[in-house]
């Protein structure tokens, strides 16, 4: 009987008014992306698992996966991007390149932490693939500001480099446990860590912790200096985007370079994240840079 | 700014520290009235219970708060932990009944605790096989009516072990109250929230100083 009064936790069925907010804001941020030369892809709800094991998608235990008729390990779509790569990567080696798609649709994602927030939600988002130059994460960091322009969101956007503490903390066992450090702030983790890095490398991770690094101090030091040179590039294109370095996560993902996040100042939401991922459609047969975003319209409308 | 502090244990410290930090945060007067919001020098302070601290900063209902470490890792908290509280500081630990064996001397062993994440991820990282029993509180009198064999619990001076002829076999992590600062109130308005931490932080190591020299 209670089954007959509610709906799975994160998932509500949305009525005429709100239904009809959503697809005008749909259309809104779609005719933006066509203007700007997007054209649209349609993907598939529900893949096979497997190819996308160890590409640094959403986790596996945020994804909902079964068992399908057949006896394969089939997930629900959870992550466009990596779908996108495996839907274009054998294509590409004939296409012209750079290639600019979006897509939209719901993702469905297992949030256990994060109470009341929708399981489902609707993300409109578009990739620029064949494309490894600055004018690329430039060009996608201005259709963000444009889209959000179009609902008269103050956006706040946060730029950094994903890459950033991977490459001070050198090896990929240091690095784990620098994202951990850094993604949490805990400066006991940080003074730890301090004995088993070269004296620069745990200055600047203790500057990046407090929030005082610069990319001036990134320029400084030879294994980040890349990264710094091309953020201050993007910054210095982009005046609404904020560089803020310690904006680290706790893993990676298939992040190679920009990562950006855009807030609503008024509600404090998360509205639009992206990056670049340079080498996630080699892992599905082509090699070709890649950056893009998504907006999730649940957050918007 | 909104701050969620919390009620209990850690109250009364939390409130000196904001206050030695140049806030003005509730007095006792104010916590008497059974108010539960308090407006007072530009802050908003709100009074929760102690797990309830990092639910308010994840969702963003709070910019920052006071939190224990166990808490923390219960919720799996994404919140930044900037500065470590110079006090509270307890450990969390693998309590058993006085005749009871070492856990891995056991088939399956039960084990009480009101933390069950933090208890799955112990037992998992020692590679032992355990049916975690949920609790919502005295924990101990689990081991004590031999409802589990063990128990996963805070342990702060060891009264109540030694009072119930406990045993503390095994430390499962050390546990500190932090200044948490939610994620994303961190991007929207850095300087607010740096200000926040920086105070905190020089009011904390002050006190540490003090009660060294």
């Amino acid at each position: 009987m209670a089954k007959q009064l509610r709906y799975p936790t994160g998932v509500r069925p949305l009525l005429v008014a709100e239904s009809a907010r959503r697809r005008r804001a749909e259309t809104r941020v779609v005719s933006v992306l066509e203007r700007a030369g997007f054209d649209e892809v349609i993907l598939p709800i529900i893949d096979y698992a497997e190819p996308y094991a160890a590409t640094g998608a959403v986790e596996s235990r945020r994804t909902y996966r079964f068992i399908d008729r057949d006896g394969d390990l089939v997930a629900i779509r959870s992550d466009f991007t990596p779908i996108v790569a495996r839907a274009l990567a054998p294509s590409l080696a004939g296409s012209q390149l750079p290639l600019r798609v979006f897509y939209r649709g719901d993702v469905i994602r297992y949030q256990p932490s994060r109470l009341g927030t929708n399981r489902e939600m609707f993300q409109v988002g578009a990739e620029i693939i064949g494309d490894r130059w600055v004018q690329a994460d430039i060009e996608a960091l201005a259709l963000v500001t444009a889209i959000l322009h179009e609902f008269s969101v103050k956006p706040i956007i946060v730029v950094t480099d994903a890459t950033i503490a991977d490459r001070i903390a050198g090896s990929e066992d240091a690095a784990s446990r620098v994202r951990e450090a850094l993604a949490a702030k805990r400066r006991g983790a940080i003074a730890e860590l301090r004995d088993e890095l070269p004296p620069t490398a745990a200055d600047l991770i203790e500057k990046l912790a407090e929030g005082t690094a610069t990319t001036r101090d990134l320029r400084d030091y030879q294994p980040t200096r890349e990264a710094a040179e091309r953020l201050d590039t993007v910054a210095a294109a982009c005046p609404g985007c904020s560089v803020h370095l310690d904006d680290v996560d706790r893993t990676l993902g298939y992040y190679t370079g920009l990562r950006f996040r855009a807030y609503d100042s008024a509600t404090r939401a998360t509205i639009a994240q992206g990056g670049r991922y340079d080498t996630l459609y080699g892992r599905f047969g082509t090699s070709a840079a890649a950056v893009g975003f998504t907006i999730t319209l649940d957050d918007l409308d | 700014m909104r701050i969620a502090l919390p009620k209990g244990r850690l109250q009364n410290e939390t409130l000196a520290l904001f206050a030695a930090a140049g806030y003005e945060p509730p007095d006792e007067a104010d916590l008497a009235s059974r108010k539960l919001v308090f407006r007072r020098g530009g802050v908003e302070w709100i009074f929760v219970k102690d797990c309830d601290v990092p639910v308010y900063v994840e969702h963003g209902a709070a910019d920052a708060g006071v939190a224990g470490l166990d808490q923390l890792l219960e919720h799996d908290s994404t919140a930044y932990q900037p500065v470590e509280l110079p006090f509270g500081r307890c450990k969390m630990m693998l309590i058993s009944a006085a005749d009871a064996p070492p856990l891995h001397e056991l088939h399956v062993p039960k084990i009480a605790t009101k933390y069950p994440r933090i208890a799955r991820t112990w037992l998992d990282s020692r590679g032992i096989r355990a049916e975690i029993v949920p609790l919502g509180g005295s924990v101990e009198l689990a081991a004590v009516l031999n409802l589990t064999t063990h128990v996963i619990d805070l342990v702060e001076t060891g009264e109540t072990v030694r009072v119930h002829k406990l045993v503390m076999q095994d430390v499962v992590a050390e546990i500190s109250p932090r200044l948490i600062v939610g994620k994303d109130v961190y991007r929207t308005h850095p300087a607010e929230m740096r200000e926040l931490v920086a105070r905190i932080s020089a009011a904390a190591s002050e006190r540490i100083e003090r009660i060294t020299r």
